[in-house]
This record gives C-alpha cells, structure tokens and sequence, in this order.
C-alpha cells in the first residue's frame, strides 16, 4: 500500500534510511541537517535501533564506521563545516572497506557560510576531500522524493561495494515540504558474508571481498595501515600498496556503468543542460515553459564515479550548459571528458537559478 | 588455557622495542580477559594509533585499528550497536589524552560500558619521541629538548572528574596487581580506566638518563606510591613527594552505565 | 615443569632477571647468534611455578611470563630421566 505524504525534504531521508533497514544513527547537530537526527533519535529506537549524538562529527563518523563493523546498516548527517572534519575517518571507512552512509547536506561555504542557504561547494571534496586516492559513490537527489529514494538505494550500494556512500543533498531540497509517494516497502540488498576459511580481504571475481563482521568468529584485524589479504600492517611493501590501493578504486570505477543512475532527455538536441541537486528543478521549469526539443538535458542523480559515458548520448551537442550552485566544481570534470565546448553557470548566494537566467543563457549559446 | 592462547602466534614477535613495557600490559590484560572466560568471537579490541595501538595486531580476536585518537569513538559504536560484544580499548598517553582528549572525557561521562587500557609511557614512542600531555615537567624529548615547560595530565583525576565508573592505575612493574585491576575493571559494567604506567627505553629512558630498561622500572617501582599510603600521609598532614605516582584503585563507583543490555 | 626462554623471541631485556621473586636468573655472558645476551637459569629449583605446577594444576607466581614484554617465557615438561635441572631451549 503505497501513501502519500507531505514531507521535509530532511525527513524523507530519514525515512528513507529506516525503511532501508538503518539502524545506526551517530551524529552532530548542525543547521540544515539536524532535523534527520532528531527525526532519528525519535524513530530508531522505536525499531530497535541506536541513536547516538556524538560529542563531535569526528566520533559521529567513527561511531558509524564501528557500528557498520558489527553488522549494521549505519549513518550520519552533517553539513559542510561537520563535512570536513569527517574527512580522515571517510579515508578509514574508505580504506578499510566499510560500507556507511554520509548525508550532506550542503549549505553555503567556505567555513561558517551560510548555515540556512543551500549550495553545492562540497562536490569535489566529497570525492577527494581525504588524503590518498580511494573511490566513493555520491548521490544527489533534486526532490523530496528523490531523497527517500535515493538514501535507501545508498544502503543498498554502500553494502554492495563496501564503501562509504555520499548523498549529497543541499539545504533547499533538505528543508523543503513536498508531496512524496511512499512504497510499501524498499528493496534491501544486504551484504555479503565472507566465507569462513577465506582470507577477509581477498577480493572476490568482483573485486570486493565478503564482509567479516564482528562476533562471528572470523577474527579479522581492521586496520587503516596498508594491509595485506590476511589484514596485516604491512605498510612498507610498495607493490601491496599500490595493488591494494588500485583495487579500491577499480571496485567503484570499473562499475560506473552499474553504479549510474541519470536520465537523457532530448538527446539531439545542440544545446544541452547538466545537472544534478537543487539546479535540476530550475532545468526542469525551462523544460516545462519551452516544450520543444532543442533544449537538452543530462540529469545526473549518480555524480561519483562520473557517468562520463552519458555525454556521448548527445551527439549533437555543441555546448554543454552547467548550472551549478558552486564556481564550477563539476564542470571542471566534464570538461576533462568531452571536446564539446562547456559552460558553467556558477550562482552562489543561496538562491536557486531562475528559469529567465537558464534561458537567457541558452538563447545565447543557441 | 593461558593469556598466550589469545595471541596470534604467526605474528610474533611483535614490532616492540627490546625492554618495552607495552608487551608486558598486553600480558596482563590478556590474563585478565582469559580469567573473565569470555568467547574469542565475542570479545572485540579497539585501538588509536601508537606503539600500545599496535597491540591488538597480535591479539587473535576481532580487531579495529583505528584513527590517532578516535578509539572510544569507534568503540562507543561497536558496543552500542552490538551490546552482547564485550568491548576493550588499548590506547597510549598521546593516543587518549591529546589528539582523543574529547572522546576520553565524553566516553566517561557517558558510562559507556567499554575497559580502556592506557599504555601511559609519558611520550609519543612511535613517531620518535616527541613529548606528550603526560611529560612530566623538565623531561626531555625530541619536541621538548629544553625540558618540558608544560605541565603534565593526571589521567586518573580525569577519568574520575569526568565520571568514569572504574579507575585505576599500576606500572609496568606491578604485574599482578595490574592483572587483577584489569579484571576488575573488565567486570565492572560502565567505564573502566585502568592507567598503565610503562618504560620507553628507545624513545623516553634514552633521553632521560635511564640507561638501562632495568633502571626505569626501578624508577617506576621506587615512585610508585600505594592509594592508601597516600591518604595516610595527607590524613597525618605530611607532605607527599611532587613525583610520586599514586598506585592502586583510585575510584570505584556505581553511575549509571551507556551499552550494557537490561 | 622447567622454564623455557624461547630464544627466537628474546630481545635481551634482563626484565625476568629483575622482577623474580626468587632470583632465579642471572644475566647471561655470551651474546647468541642474533647478538643477544639471553638470561641463564641461576639456580631454577627455586622456580615455585617448576616444582609445584603439577601439584596445584594452576601456574603460581609467573611474574617472569606476565613481565616478559616479548612472551620468551614458557614452561614445558621435562623429559623422564632428564636430570632435574632446567635449561635453556633453543
């Protein structure tokens, strides 16, 4: 029986968490995304779950990652400020193979900023805010919908590929009221279990190893050092070190294709719009208001790893139009992938495009 | 069935420093654990980063070799999640009271049901000898080569300012006693901190005129001053030497417990 | 029971040779293969732990096991006929 509701956009994505099986919550209060704490803090226990506010955002991502070590389905949520002392124990999570879900959402920056104004500066550090190369997936939803959705669906790739997964929302979608259509029930895809008598990090045929959770006897060291296939230290081998390091990104980019979620609208058209977050709702106002196919669009719900190969469903493209909430961050990275010319259309400040300015720019590129 | 069974033989010997009192805890909280009878699979050991961190490498259970600092942290989240594990936290000096100041004190205030040992060798060993918050005043090391200039933490008076339900600290010396504090904090439900108080010969008694591993466990034995020494003289209005350490259990009580199942 | 130093894992500490209660060890004269001055029994029938471990089934004292920071020392059985006088393993 699916129902309707009118919901914050903040408290979808707690939903979303507990209808995917979360039952770990460890976090920070922090404007805009405290309301998914205490939403939490009222409904986990109610399912036999823990809600713990931390002292910090550092001990609320290392709760997390412990909680996920024992089996369950764990997650935080912060904002920028929270985001950034969160990053060397993501780079643990990422090292160290434990699947976790980070909400941010992003408000404006750098530093303080603008706690009640949304933005979306937080795209490039998400993928590369720890130190070292690793891999992560990062989600972005556009709606109050899309927020329910997609948090459940990050437990379900977090678990797969054992690796902590970003939602990257903003504060406009995580504060606004909309209608959302609950289902009855959301897909879990749980983890798999290591095998007894394998070593706990060989990977599998897939690249990702079983999950050896805690007191069930594997005994199994956890250990942010370079490890080899037992999960020993041993941090001065170099070609361990580079393999190792080699097969936590694979895991994430050699399944781009799988991991990728965007829609193609209007493929043939020579002008096109990329986009993901709070900007798709401005696109699809201009969409609305000028029904005819010239204008394309590449909505991108999965920004990490880049979906590169959706670019090239537009093969009449002569421009690309990026409207983002930031100076350019994810332009940047389209732009590495295409010869087509592209454009970012940076807005900071809080406030969201209007259709007239998406327009405007497309008529001049037109 | 002796503390050795709990080691994980194909990795010793251990990376330790010849004469490093870190082995010699590890013992004892082995032994301790091993007379708690608990299941292999059911007991999970956290650790930060430092020499004593790289203890639960060569401890044959479930194991989370975390982040400098962040041990409880990691830990508040294991046992919370899973309250039938049974939770201990190795940690050092630098470990647990500078970078982990924070989660030491909140893990305290929160009773949360873990035992953390602390290897307190008054320095940062395994970077080389820097000094620490637990640097006795005057001591060199590689940061400090003036002497220290700033005064060091009482680790115990922390625990127990902050609500620890267990404190309790021994030296490297007291092999015994620290065994059965281990134990007793190990069954004490709530926190449990048990200060561990053990040479450096590489990094410390190398700076500070303890030429031999021998000569600083004599120190540690000759300056160690038991609990109830220490309140007779203060009861007698005697004076207490400035550079003794006080010995023994330091606080047992009974406040309310974080993460034990009802 | 004897007591054994397992001189794989001896670091030459003299840690034992301190802390017994009983004195049963002295410090060694001879460097081994690996540089390392190991401990020697000095007079190991006082070892409360060799002579009464069978009797009591548990380990007494075991200062020396519990110091150790390299987990050197251990008891093994002695043979039959051995003379009852404990040695180093190596």
């Amino acid at each position: 029986m699916t129902r309707t509701e009118f919901w914050q956009g903040n408290t979808a994505c707690a939903e979303g968490a507990l209808a995917a099986g979360c039952r770990f919550f460890g976090g920070y209060p922090i404007t805009p995304s405290t309301e998914i704490a205490e939403h939490m803090a009222v409904k986990l226990p109610k399912k036999n779950g823990i809600f713990i506010q931390m002292e910090d955002e550092i001990a609320s991502i290392a709760s997390v990652i412990g909680a996920s070590w024992t089996g369950a389905r764990a997650m935080t949520a912060t904002s920028g400020p929270g985001f950034s002392l969160m990053m060397e124990n993501i780079g643990y999570a990422a090292m160290t193979e434990t699947p976790c879900v980070i909400v941010n959402i992003q408000r404006g920056g750098p530093s303080t900023g603008q706690p009640t104004m949304g933005a979306q500066g937080d795209m490039m550090q998400c993928r590369f805010g720890s130190h070292g190369d690793y891999a992560v997936i990062a989600l972005c939803p556009a709606s109050v919908q899309e927020m329910y959705e997609l948090t459940a669906k990050a437990f379900n790739l977090a678990d797969k590929y054992r690796v902590p997964v970003f939602l990257m929302a903003d504060e406009v979608v995580g504060h606004m009221r909309e209608k959302i259509i609950i289902p009855d029930s959301v897909e879990q895809v749980p983890r798999k279990a290591l095998v007894k008598g394998t070593l706990p990090f060989k990977p599998d045929s897939d690249g990702i190893p079983g999950f050896p959770r805690f007191g069930k006897g594997y005994g199994v060291h956890v250990t942010g050092l370079t490890h080899d296939e037992r999960g020993y230290p041993c941090a001065t081998n170099p070609k361990l070190h580079e393999s190792l390091v080699m097969r936590l990104v694979d895991k994430i980019e050699s399944a781009r294709h799988e991991i990728a979620d965007f829609d193609v609208i209007n493929p043939d058209a020579e002008v096109v719009f990329i986009t993901y977050g709070a900007p798709v709702r401005s696109v699809q106002q201009v969409l609305h208001d000028h029904p005819h196919d010239t204008i394309g669009f590449l909505r991108i719900r999965t920004v990490w790893p880049f979906p590169e190969y959706a670019l090239a469903e537009f093969r009449q493209a002569r421009r690309f139009l990026v409207p983002e909430m930031n100076l350019g961050q994810i332009a940047r990275e389209i732009e590495r992938h295409t010869k087509v010319p592209v454009t970012s259309l940076p807005k900071l400040g809080g406030e969201l495009h209007t259709p007239s300015e998406l327009v405007a720019a497309w008529e001049a590129y037109r | 069935m002796s503390f050795e069974d709990w080691y994980r033989q194909d990795r010793l010997p251990h990376i330790y420093c010849a004469g490093c009192g870190n082995g010699t805890i590890v013992n004892c909280t082995l032994a301790a654990v091993e007379q708690m009878a608990w299941k292999k699979e059911d007991t999970v050991f956290v650790s930060g980063i430092g020499c004593s961190s790289r203890a639960p490498g060569y401890i044959v259970t479930d194991s989370l070799h975390t982040t400098h600092g962040r041990a409880i942290a990691f830990a508040t989240g294991v046992k919370l999640a899973d309250p039938d594990l049974n939770v201990v936290v190795i940690t050092g000096d630098g470990d647990l009271a500078a970078i982990g100041g924070n989660h030491f004190i909140h893990g305290c205030r929160r009773n949360i049901d873990l035992t953390v040992v602390c290897m307190n060798n008054q320095i940062y060993g395994m970077t080389g000898g820097q000094g620490s918050p637990t640097t006795p005043l005057g001591c060199l090391s590689s940061t400090t080569p003036y002497g220290c200039a700033e005064t060091p933490f009482d680790l115990c008076d922390l625990a127990i300012a902050a609500g620890a339900n267990y404190v309790s600290r021994w030296t490297s010396y007291h092999v015994k006693e620290l065994e059965k504090a281990v134990l007793a904090g190990l069954q004490t439900p709530g926190f449990s901190f048990i200060e561990a108080l053990v040479q450096c010969p590489t990094a410390f008694g190398r700076r500070n005129k303890f030429r031999q591993v021998a000569d600083h466990v004599e120190y540690l034995r000759s300056h160690s001053m038991l609990k109830a020494k220490h309140d007779r003289l203060l009861e007698q209005g005697e004076p207490v030497p400035g550079d003794m350490f006080i010995v023994g259990e330091l606080m047992r009580r009974n406040r309310p417990v974080l993460g034990v199942k009802p | 029971m004897k007591l054994a130093i397992d001189e794989t894992r001896c670091k030459g500490c003299n840690l034992c040779t301190k802390v017994c209660p009983y004195k049963i060890f002295k410090e060694g004269k001879k460097a081994n293969r690996k540089g390392i001055i190991i401990p020697e029994l000095d007079r190991p029938e006082r070892c409360t732990n060799c002579r009464l471990m069978h009797l009591y089934g548990r380990t007494l004292c075991g200062v020396c096991q519990l110091t150790c920071p390299d987990q050197a020392i251990h008891w093994v059985e002695e043979l039959p006929y051995e003379p009852h006088k404990v040695a180093i393993e190596y």
